[in-house]
């Protein structure tokens, strides 16, 4: 599998349920950096002001899931689960009856409300976290 | 199409005994409760939770003979997930019962639940749904995990609402074989666990993570 570049997107504000479609942002070259590390990239069109900051998030289909063709994010450490699943449901565009799974550490599905600056917090390394996603079989 | 991943009954104990290991650690109070007569047995966690209003759909219930008193933050709740509620006069306590089996028939664990009020009288369905997060009220309508019957208990010969297992496989085995690919240790309870026990209100503290990937 060839290995994308380093490029960080940012995903888009969690306005209303996880983004309407996909904003994809110039994208900027970042190296992996410690996360107590300021905002990933700046110049984007989020207001900075805010002390929210981000993390990085790579993630990897698992089974014949498809493969998002992009891969890492930059994502604000108060989104939650529930907001990133419902993120890549859009951006895959999966039916509404297909069902997404994301799994932390390849094995643990963590609650909706889980927000992933914790995540990073328990299981990032190397600058990132990484989480697989799983999709479902459709239910007609 | 992926060949499914079973797990005998032996694995299931195995797993059943490394998560309730973990539990023990961080006071989350699962245990195994042995069948009578037999070599099996099940998990089963049991927790309380005090809701500051009536849960219950028929009001004046408690001219029914039996009331329930109220309770003022009487409970100190061992979990990180569940919160300790600022109780008002008439709030009431409910006991939530979790229990994992194994199923012979479709090689995979089986979540058996029901709820009740401290005088026994049972919690319906649409009440245990109050305490399920929106995100799986939504989820739980539209699969992939069936129905939630209503079966009597295997063991106890109790009525238990019962997550119907017949499509455990579909979401296990992208994720255990996706494991086993780069040889990482997962235990199948946890993972399984982690997925249909919110659907059902239970909540799994993160450490369980963590304890997984320690087992070499």
């Amino acid at each position: 599998m060839a290995e994308e570049p380093q490029c960080v997107f940012q995903l888009p504000p969690s306005s209303t349920a996880g983004g309407e479609g996909l904003t994809e942002v110039s994208p900027e070259i970042t190296t992996p950096e410690p996360p107590s590390s300021a905002a990933v990239s700046p110049g984007t069109e989020e207001p900075a002001g805010d002390t929210k900051k981000k993390i990085d998030i790579l993630l990897k289909a698992v089974g014949d899931t498809p493969i998002m063709k992009t891969k890492k994010w930059a994502v604000e450490r108060t989104r939650t689960i529930q907001g990133l699943i419902d993120f890549i449901k859009k951006f895959l565009k999966l039916v509404a009856s297909e069902q997404l799974f994301i799994y932390v550490n390849q094995s643990f599905a963590p609650s909706p409300d889980q927000e992933v600056g914790t995540l990073y917090e328990c299981f990032g390394s190397d600058g990132k976290l990484v989480l697989h996603y799983c999709k479902s079989q459709a239910w007609g | 199409m992926e060949e499914d991943e079973f797990i005998g009954e032996k694995t299931f104990q195995r797993c059943c005994a490394e998560f309730i290991k973990h539990s023990q650690q961080i006071g989350d109070s699962w245990e195994w409760r042995p069948s009578k007569d037999c070599s099996d047995g099940y998990m089963c966690k049991i927790h309380f939770q005090i809701k500051n209003e009536p849960v219950m759909s028929h009001p004046g219930t408690s001219t029914h003979g039996q009331t329930c008193l109220p309770m003022e933050e009487a409970f100190e709740l061992p979990s990180d997930d569940c919160e300790v509620i600022e109780a008002p006069a008439a709030s009431q306590v409910i006991k939530y019962e979790y229990h994992v089996l194994y199923s012979c028939s479709y090689q995979v664990p089986v979540l058996y639940f029901r709820a009740s009020f401290l005088d026994g009288r049972p919690l319906t369905l649409k009440d245990i749904w109050e305490g399920v997060h929106e995100f799986y009220k939504t989820r739980l309508l539209q699969g992939p995990w069936d129905t939630i019957t209503q079966q009597e208990h295997p063991i106890l010969g109790q009525p238990f609402f019962v997550l119907h297992p017949c499509k455990t496989n579909e979401f296990m085995t992208p994720v255990l074989k996706n494991s086993r690919k780069i040889n990482k240790n997962v235990n199948y309870i946890t993972s399984w666990l982690s997925i249909v026990g919110p659907v059902v209100g239970l909540n799994l503290p993160l450490s369980y993570v963590k304890a997984t990937s320690q087992d070499e």
